[in-house]
C-alpha cells in the first residue's frame, strides 16, 4: 500500500482516470526554488484534508478557496468537510496530527532542526472535480506566507 | 498541483505522496512517496517518533533535492497492537429490515455510551460536519432514515428540522451521512481492550452487518431511483467502491458525455446551486 493496483479495482480505476482526464499545463516550467537551510526556515503545513475550524464557512464541493487553521488552535475545533469516502478517517479521529502534524513541527523546532513554525497553517479541499482551480488560492497563500516569514511549505495530502 | 502553484509564487515546496502514479504524472518539486493508506500521510495516531521521523524525512529533501524528487519512504506504518480480523466490540443485534428506523435507533442508543467515552477521553468528536452538534444525533439519524425512505433529495426532510446545516441539498446528505459515520466510529473504538479497525474493516462491519449500512444502500437505491445522473456521483461519497452491489457506485456519465463535463455539470447542482 498505496499503489493503484492495492486498492479497489473500482477505486484504481477512479484514480487513473483523474489524473488522466487533465492536461496538466507546463509543469516543467515551475521555477526551482532553493529554501534558507532548514535550521533557518520558517515552515507552514498545508493540507488537503478539508480541515477547517467550526464556525468557519464549510468547504463545498469543488471549493477554490483555502482556509486558515492558526498553529495555537485546539484541535478540538477543528472539522473536516472532505467529500470522499475513499480515505481512513479513523486515525484522524484519533489523533490530528496524522494529517496535521503541528506538534511534531513543533517538536523539530524546539530541537534546532527547522528555524520556525509558521503562525499558520493551511487547508484547502482535495478531491476536487478540477485540481487547477487552486493556482489563485495557492497565490494568495503564499502571499500570506511571504508576509508572515514563512519560507517552505510542507504538504500533506488525504 | 498545489506545489507547483506554490513555488511559482515563490515558496519552496515538498510533501507527502500516497498514490505514487500521480505524484509521477504530477512531478512535484520534493515528494516523499509513503506506503500508508489514503487517509494518513504521517502514518499512524498517537505515534509522535513514528510520524516525526516521516516529517523529518519529508523536510529534508528541502536541503537535499537539487531537481525534481520522489524519495521513497522505506518503512510500514506500524500495525496495531493486536493485528488480526477486527470485530465490533459492541453487541449490536442484527438489524431488523422491516423496520429500519427503529434497528437504526437501537443501534444509536447502544453505542451512544461508548462514543460519549470516546468524546470524553479524547477531548473531542469530529462530529459536526453537517452542522449538527453531537446532542442533535437524533435529527441527523431522522434525516438518514426519511431519506431512505424516499424523502427525496431536494430538501430538508421535516423530520430532521432543527439543526443549523451549514451546506445545501443534496450535497449535505453526505455530511449527515459522515457525521453518523463518525459517530459510530468514534464509537467503536472506546470499549476497553478494543484495538482500532482498518479502514476497510469498517467499511465492512457498517455496510454488511449494520441498520446504518443497510440504510445507505437504501439511499442508493434512493439516488438510482430519482433518475436524475447528476445526483448519482453523490452515491460514490456515500457508499465506497465494493460496498455498492448494483454497478459502479459512481456511475457513468451519461451517454456519449466527456466525464470532466458531466462532473462540472452536476457540481453546481450536488452543491444546491442549480435546481
Amino acid at each position: 500500500m498505496v499503489r493503484l493496483d492495492d486498492l479497489h479495482p473500482e477505486e484504481a480505476e477512479g484514480m487513473r482516470r483523474a489524473v488522466e482526464r487533465f492536461q496538466f499545463p507546463e509543469l516543467s516550467s515551475t521555477p526551482w526554488v532553493t529554501p534558507p537551510p532548514l535550521a533557518e526556515s520558517t515552515i507552514a503545513l498545508v493540507t488537503s484534508a478539508g480541515l477547517h475550524r467550526r464556525g468557519d464557512r464549510p468547504f463545498r464541493f469543488g471549493d477554490a478557496g483555502y482556509r486558515v487553521i492558526p498553529d495555537d488552535i485546539d484541535f478540538a475545533e477543528l472539522v473536516q468537510t472532505q467529500v470522499s469516502v475513499n480515505f481512513d478517517r479513523t486515525h484522524y479521529q484519533q489523533d490530528v496530527n496524522v494529517v496535521l502534524p503541528r506538534d511534531r513541527l513543533h517538536e523539530l523546532a524546539a530541537a534546532g532542526e527547522v528555524g520556525g513554525v509558521s503562525p499558520w497553517h493551511y487547508s484547502v479541499l482535495g478531491s476536487s472535480p478540477n485540481p487547477l482551480n487552486l493556482e489563485a488560492a495557492a497565490g494568495d497563500m503564499a502571499q500570506r506566507m511571504r508576509d508572515s516569514g514563512v519560507d517552505s511549505a510542507m504538504l500533506s495530502p488525504v | 498541483m498545489l506545489s507547483h502553484f506554490l513555488q511559482r509564487a515563490g515558496i519552496a515546496t515538498t510533501g507527502i505522496s500516497l498514490i505514487r502514479e500521480h505524484t509521477e504524472v504530477i512531478k512535484p518539486p520534493r515528494a516523499l512517496w509513503t506506503s500508508f493508506p489514503l487517509g494518513r500521510p504521517f502514518g499512524v495516531a498517537d505515534n509522535p517518533d513514528f510520524q516525526r521521523d516521516v516529517l523529518r524525512s519529508a523536510l529534508r529533501l528541502l536541503e537535499t533535492a537539487q531537481a525534481p524528487t520522489i524519495e521513497d519512504y522505506p518503512f510500514d506504518a506500524p500495525a496495531g497492537a493486536a493485528a488480526g480480523v477486527w470485530a465490533c466490540p459492541v453487541a449490536l443485534p442484527e438489524p431488523d429490515a422491516s423496520d429500519l428506523e427503529r434497528a437504526l435507533r437501537t443501534e444509536v442508543d447502544l453505542l451512544t455510551p461508548w462514543y460519549e467515552e470516546t468524546r470524553r477521553r479524547r477531548g473531542r468528536t469530529t462530529v459536526g460536519m453537517s452542522g449538527a452538534t453531537p446532542e442533535e444525533l437524533d435529527a441527523v439519524v431522522a434525516f438518514v432514515i426519511a431519506c431512505a425512505e424516499g424523502a427525496g433529495f431536494a430538501e430538508v426532510p421535516p423530520a430532521a428540522a432543527g439543526p443549523n446545516w451549514i451546506h445545501a441539498m443534496p450535497i449535505l446528505l453526505r455530511y449527515v451521512v459522515e457525521d453518523l459515520r463518525a459517530f459510530y466510529q468514534e464509537a467503536v473504538v472506546s470499549r476497553p481492550g478494543a484495538d482500532a479497525p482498518s479502514h476497510h474493516e469498517l467499511h465492512a462491519w457498517i455496510f454488511e452487518q449494520t441498520a446504518l449500512g443497510r440504510a445507505l444502500t437504501q439511499i442508493g437505491h434512493q439516488i438510482a431511483a430519482a433518475g436524475d445522473p447528476r445526483l448519482v456521483p453523490m452515491r460514490g461519497f456515500i457508499i465506497p467502491e465494493g460496498f455498492w452491489k448494483s454497478g459502479v457506485t459512481w456511475g457513468t456519465p451519461p451517454a456519449g458525455e466527456n466525464p470532466v463535463a458531466f462532473i462540472h455539470r452536476a457540481q453546481p447542482y450536488l452543491i444546491g446551486e442549480e435546481a
